[in-house]
This record gives C-alpha cells, sequence and structure tokens, in this order.
C-alpha cells in the first residue's frame, strides 16, 4: 500500500466514545499488539469497513506496520475491506441449519433482497443496489437447536420459515 | 427413561440470574469463598485431579492433570477461558454467557486461586455479541462487589478478567491459535511442544479451558470430589496392571441437533447411550436413524449399528470417534450421507488456517472430490481390476474376482489420509485440524459406501435405504481397527 493511496482517502480517527474505549482497554494487555481485534472491531463500527486509512490508523495506535494490521484484517472474515449494507445478513448454513433447511430461508432472502450472496472477496455482489443490505453465507453460529438461524448485524433470528423472514425485514 | 440432572445449568432459566444478587441468592460465589476459607491452592488443584474432570471443549484432557504441568515459578501466568465455540453442531457454552455469566465467573476464580493465576482473557466468538455484553456487565458488578480486582475479598489476591472478542475464525477455537489471535496475530496454531501449559499466551504459562469446564469447578469445590465422582461411569483399563481408573466423571451439556423432535442442550450423567439421548432429545423426527454424529462435525460417524454406544470419553474413543464437544447431530432415513459430507467438507475448506500444505490443498481437495461425487460427475474407473481377498484355498490373493473401481473413493481416502492418518493416527500438520478434517471424511465414506458408490454408478445422488447404505460393522474397516471392549470393565 503506497503513501499517495493511503493519502487520498479520508483520514481515520476514533471519535472520543470510541477513543474512551479503546484507551480502557489497550491498558488489558502487556503488549500493545495484543489489542488488535478490539481496536479493529471499534474502528469497523465506526467507520462501516476497514479502510486502508483505519489500517494506517491501528498501526499507528498499536505500534506495529500496517502491513502487519492487513495480515490480521485478511484472516479473519468478520472484518470487511469493502463496503457493506446498512444491515449485514449472515444465514448459516452449516450441517444442523442444513438438516433444517436453511436453503429456503437463503433463496427466500435472494429472492426477496433481489441479490446475490456475497464472497469474502466480493462483498459487492451481496449488498442490494440502495445499499441496504449485504447478504452472506457463514458457518454454524453455535445456535444449532434453533435452527434455521439467521443474524442481521448484532441480532440473532431463530427457528426462521420464509414468513418469518418477511415479518423480520418489514420490522426493521 | 433417562432423567436429566441439571447442576451447572440447574438455575439458568431463574430470571435474573445473570445479575450478581440473584445469582448470590442460588449460593453464588460461596463456593469459592469456601474455597479461600478452606483450602489451599494445592488442595484445589488435587481436587480437581482426584474429580476426574476432563476437558469439555474437544480434546476431553484430563483438567488436573494439565494444571500439574503448569510450572509454578515463572510469573505471571495466564488463564485463557475457550468461549469460542464455533464447532458445528455445539450450543451449549452460549447459554452459559448469555443466561449465568457469573457462574463462569466462579469457576475462573477458582480457577485462578488454585494456580496463582491474576489475569483472565476470556476468547469470546465475535458473533457473540449478546453473551459478551452480558458477561461483560457480570464482571464488572463481580468488580463492584468486591470479587475481582486488588486485594478480592480482603484475600490478598488480585485477579482480573478481560473479555476479549474473535472475528469469525473456527481455527482461532484450537488453545494455540486462540493464544495466536488473542496475541493480536492470525490466529495461526503454534507447534508443539511447547504446550500452552509452559509457553502459552505471551510466552508465559498459560491455563486453556472451555467454559463449561470450568463452571464445573463451583460444584467440585462446594459438594466435593466424593459427590462429583459418583456421577458418569468409571472404567478400569485392564491394560494397565493393577487397572487404571479411567473416568468420565461429571454431568455433560449435550447439545443435540439435526432430526430430534426437540433439539437443545441436555445436562445428563455422561455415559448414557444414542439411543437414551434420542429418546431425550424426544425422539426421532423421522422414521429410522440413519446416523448420528456424536462430537461436533469433527467426530467420525456413528451407523444405526452402533446407536448402543455409549456417549463418554471412553466409550466413544473405543468405538473410533470421540465425544469431542459433546455436539450430537442426528440423521434420519431421508438424509444423504455425501450430500452431508459435502457440507462439512465445504465447511472445513473454508476454515484451514492455510499454514501447511497438506490442510490448506488437501482440504479443498477432498470438497471438491465430493463435490464432483454429489454433482454426479464422480469418476469411475470402468477397467476392472482382480479382487484380491481371501481366496477359495483360504490364502490371502488373487479370489479370481473382478471388482469395479470407484477411483474417487480409493483418491477421497488417499488424500484424507495424507491430510492425517486415520488408521495410524498420525498427522502430517501443525494442529489437529487435520484430523477434524480426515475423520469425517474417512469415515463417512467408509462405513456409507454404498451410497458413494451409488451416486458415482448413477451420476446422482440416491439417498439408500438405510439398511442398504450402511456397511455392516463386520465388513468395515473402520470397525475392524476397535479395540477389544471387554478390556474395559465397570469399576
Ligand atoms: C480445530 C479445533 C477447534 C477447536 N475449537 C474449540 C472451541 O471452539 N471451543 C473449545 O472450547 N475448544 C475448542 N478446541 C479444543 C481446544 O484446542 C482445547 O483443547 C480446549 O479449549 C481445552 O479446554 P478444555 O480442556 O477445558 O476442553 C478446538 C480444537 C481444535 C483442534
Ligand atoms: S492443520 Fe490446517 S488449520 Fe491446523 S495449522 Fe495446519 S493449516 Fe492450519
Ligand atoms: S449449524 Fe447453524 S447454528 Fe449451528
Amino acid at each position: 500500500m503506497s503513501e499517495e493511496l493511503i493519502q487520498i482517502e479520508t483520514p481515520f480517527a476514533f471519535n472520543e466514545e470510541n477513543q474512551r474505549e479503546f484507551d480502557e482497554l489497550i491498558g488489558r494487555y502487556p503488549i500493545k499488539e495484543a489489542a488488535m481485534l478490539p481496536t479493529l472491531h471499534l474502528a469497523q463500527r465506526q467507520a462501516g469497513y476497514i479502510t486502508p486509512a483505519v489500517m494506517k490508523y491501528v498501526a499507528e495506535l498499536l505500534e506495529v506496520t500496517v502491513m502487519k494490521v492487513k495480515d490480521v484484517v485478511t484472516f479473519y472474515p468478520m472484518f470487511f475491506e469493502e463496503p457493506v449494507g446498512e444491515y449485514v445478513i449472515r444465514v448459516c448454513h452449516t450441517l444442523p441449519c442444513a438438516l433444517r433447511d436453511c436453503k429456503v430461508v437463503l433463496d427466500h432472502l435472494k429472492a426477496k433482497l433481489d441479490t446475490d450472496i456475497a464472497s469474502e472477496t466480493n462483498l459487492a455482489k451481496g449488498t442490494t443496489a440502495d445499499g441496504k443490505f449485504t447478504l452472506m453465507k457463514v458457518e454454524c453460529l453455535a445456535s444449532c437447536d434453533v435452527a434455521p438461524v439467521i443474524m442481521i448485524n448484532d441480532d440473532l433470528y431463530k427457528n426462521l420459515t420464509a414468513e418469518k423472514v418477511d415479518e423480520i425485514l418489514d420490522n426493521l | 427413561m433417562v432423567e436429566e440432572r441439571r447442576i451447572l445449568y440447574e438455575h439458568l432459566d431463574v430470571p435474573d440470574i445473570n445479575t450478581f444478587d440473584v445469582f448470590r441468592q442460588y449460593d453464588g460465589y460461596t463456593r469459592f469463598e469456601k474455597a479461600i476459607a478452606e483450602y489451599q491452592p494445592e488442595e484445589i488443584a488435587q481436587m480437581v485431579l482426584d474429580s476426574g474432570l476432563k476437558g469439555r471443549g474437544g480434546a476431553g484432557f484430563s483438567t488436573g492433570e494439565k494444571w500439574s504441568f503448569v510450572p509454578r515459578d515463572i510469573e505471571p501466568r495466564y488463564l485463557c477461558c475457550n468461549a469460542d465455540e464455533s464447532e458445528p453442531g455445539t450450543f451449549s457454552n452460549r447459554y452459559v454467557l448469555e443466561k449465568n455469566p457469573h457462574l463462569l465467573i466462579e469457576g475462573i476464580l477458582i480457577c485462578c486461586y488454585a494456580m496463582g493465576i491474576e489475569t483472565t482473557y476470556v476468547y469470546i466468538r465475535g458473533e457473540f455479541t449478546l453473551g459478551k455484553k452480558m458477561l461483560d456487565a457480570a464482571i464488572k458488578e463481580a468488580y463492584e462487589k468486591g470479587y475481582l480486582g486488588k486485594d478480592v475479598r480482603g484475600t490478598g489476591l488480585n485477579i482480573d478478567i478481560y473479555t476479549h472478542p474473535g472475528a469469525g475464525a473456527y481455527i482461532c477455537g484450537e488453545e494455540t491459535g486462540l493464544i495466536e489471535s488473542l496475541e493480536g496475530k492470525r490466529g495461526q496454531p503454534r507447534n508443539k511442544p511447547p504446550f500452552p501449559a509452559v509457553q502459552g499466551v505471551f510466552m508465559k504459562p498459560t491455563v486453556v479451558q472451555n467454559v463449561e469446564t470450568l463452571c464445573n469447578l463451583p460444584f467440585i469445590v462446594g459438594n466435593g470430589v466424593e459427590w462429583y465422582t459418583e456421577m458418569g461411569p468409571t472404567y478400569a483399563d485392564t491394560r494397565f496392571d493393577p487397572p487404571k481408573p479411567d473416568a468420565n466423571t461429571g454431568t455433560k451439556l449435550y447439545c443435540i441437533s439435526g432430526d430430534v423432535n426437540e433439539p437443545g442442550v441436555y445436562e445428563l450423567d455422561l455415559g448414557l447411550t444414542c439411543t437414551e439421548l434420542i429418546e431425550v432429545a424426544g425422539g426421532l423426527r423421522g422414521e429410522e436413524v440413519k446416523a448420528v454424529i456424536p462430537g461436533g462435525s469433527s467426530a467420525p460417524i456413528l451407523t444405526h449399528y452402533e446407536l448402543d454406544t455409549r456417549l463418554d470419553f471412553t466409550s466413544l474413543t473405543l468405538a473410533k470417534s470421540m465425544l469431542g464437544s459433546g455436539g450430537i447431530i442426528v440423521m434420519n432415513e431421508t438424509r444423504n450421507i455425501v450430500d452431508c459430507l459435502l457440507n462439512i467438507m465445504k465447511f472445513y475448506a473454508h476454515e484451514s488456517c492455510g499454514q501447511c500444505t497438506p490442510c490448506r490443498w488437501g482440504t479443498p481437495w477432498v470438497r471438491d472430490i465430493v463435490q464432483r461425487i454429489a454433482d454426479g460427475n464422480g469418476r469411475k474407473d470402468t477397467i476392472t481390476r482382480p479382487k484380491f481377498g481371501v481366496a477359495e484355498n483360504g490364502r490371502w490373493g488373487d479370489t479370481g474376482e473382478t471388482e469395479e473401481i470407484y477411483e474417487d473413493l480409493d483418491l477421497l481416502e488417499s488424500v484424507a489420509n495424507n491430510i492425517a492418518n486415520v488408521d495410524t493416527m498420525t498427522w502430517n500438520t501443525i494442529c489437529v485440524f487435520g484430523i477434524a478434517v480426515s475423520w469425517p471424511a474417512v469415515s463417512y465414506m467408509r462405513k456409507f459406501r454404498p451410497e458413494f458408490e451409488a451416486a458415482i454408478r448413477e451420476g446422482k445422488l440416491v439417498t439408500l435405504p438405510v439398511a442398504e447404505a450402511t456397511v455392516p460393522p463386520e465388513e468395515n474397516y473402520a470397525y475392524q481397527q476397535r479395540f477389544i471392549p471387554k478390556e474395559f470393565a465397570d469399576l
């Protein structure tokens, strides 16, 4: 990532609230680098996704190279390097959910939102034209007793059917 | 019918049990107080060893033994609580975090006291937003009440607990992957040894323990070792002289999902059979059990011939499977095993951390083979080859018959066994994720071979009736490798 690339982006810095939270969590670890995941979560919550500017900022905060931050960001599926919709819909499709017809839920969402499923390298593919939703498949969400399940942002929805999905989307 | 015995989950549904005051009404923190008032740290460690408690996270390793490896002269030491819970089919830790977080804190306190640990990190998977919120709130309360922080309850102990969010990578559940991730790096497992007990997080001695394991500690301390060891079977391993006790003590939070009427978490004494568990979970949804996965998706599958297998650490190891995380997935007669394997292999291909070549390349390769079998493009060698076996004269050799070769099935087994060999239990990888890939791949294929063959032969997925789809135990190589359970007798 060249300096120029970073320059043309809007610079990033934590807002007051996140700065306070960051100051609190950095004290938890004997080395700064260990605060990487919580810091990236904070940054992503504020910026929407991890831009090069965010990576640069986090690298400076934790006193590591930008490359090191990039290394981490690319490893973890929960960090996005592209813009995502206002609502990120994660549909579980691992075996226990598959045994309870998660495919019906997934197909219904695809049709209703008129979008494809995002892949980790192409989030735009699963994002609706109005930028409201991003649809993605995820692995077991540790709620197989109430399968099929989806997560919309931070909330879990259980025992889904096509009708329930309609209801949930209408109430968002 | 087997009765549930709720210990860890006893007060789970009490309203507001997540608050300090209500938790306190139900004996909350009294076990920790008992520990510090009545016992020395070493005595607690000895109690845990004597209780026979085995880790509930996957490996089933004796907790007391693990603690005994921790060098007590190196400071600081750390505790990492593994709340990454991502093994498909497992969901018991989630309820503890969301509903009864103080119980976990009490367990952590006891472990910290026994091991002289001052700092604990609870590694919570990133998707558990609610669980993390509830635990954070409970930790805050515990600080306010003086159960955490400097000079806990006037004892001079300093204990801190911090939560640390993961970010959606399954491999961070592996203990050294977790440690790397906690240090702010990619969650790529480390070579062992050194084991975390000696050199773990920040290169210091570290105890890594699952949520459920830690939640057992208050009850072992509170009710005593004798009370604890009465639950669950203890076998005598007669391969040793004198016979070595092989403990499966305590209760287990069995997570049951798939084709049962009432999926959920059931807390039962270790050692009930598959059939009994299915009955407890409201019975089978469907006509007939086709297969049961006994310990999360990594565990080798059990067929309908094996439903009398007891779901405890020893019995499942003898059955060449494992209790693992205790996630039991039931499949009925309508399920196609090729399809199920494909689903699981997609999971593993996605979750390999990519460090070791056999795993990075082998896992997607296995997935691709299963994919093409499922798509109807499975490769079948049209040439027939002589069939080797016991010939008419009673000797091993050419039987004079011919057999069709299912090239893809041979390839599947070969690729899987080159990641990790399930027969010799040796792996060519850094972590046992490799075994978690080849175990399902090879066991599904060997035990349900007719269904795989049918898919290749017919060029499409064919779901055979249960009896036809399953290879009987006497013909199955996987079963032949079994130890002889007679060596184990109830003590
Ligand atoms: C690929 C892989 C994934 C694992 N995932 C988890 C997990 O999600 N939760 C867990 O507690 N243990 C998991 N384990 C087991 C841990 O490595 C470790 O054995 C366990 O946390 C030790 O705690 P225990 O002795 O209390 O069970 C996993 C192991 C492997 C190889
Ligand atoms: S076996 Fe797979 S998951 Fe484990 S360290 Fe190697 S590449 Fe990573
Ligand atoms: S498989 Fe969907 S929650 Fe476990």
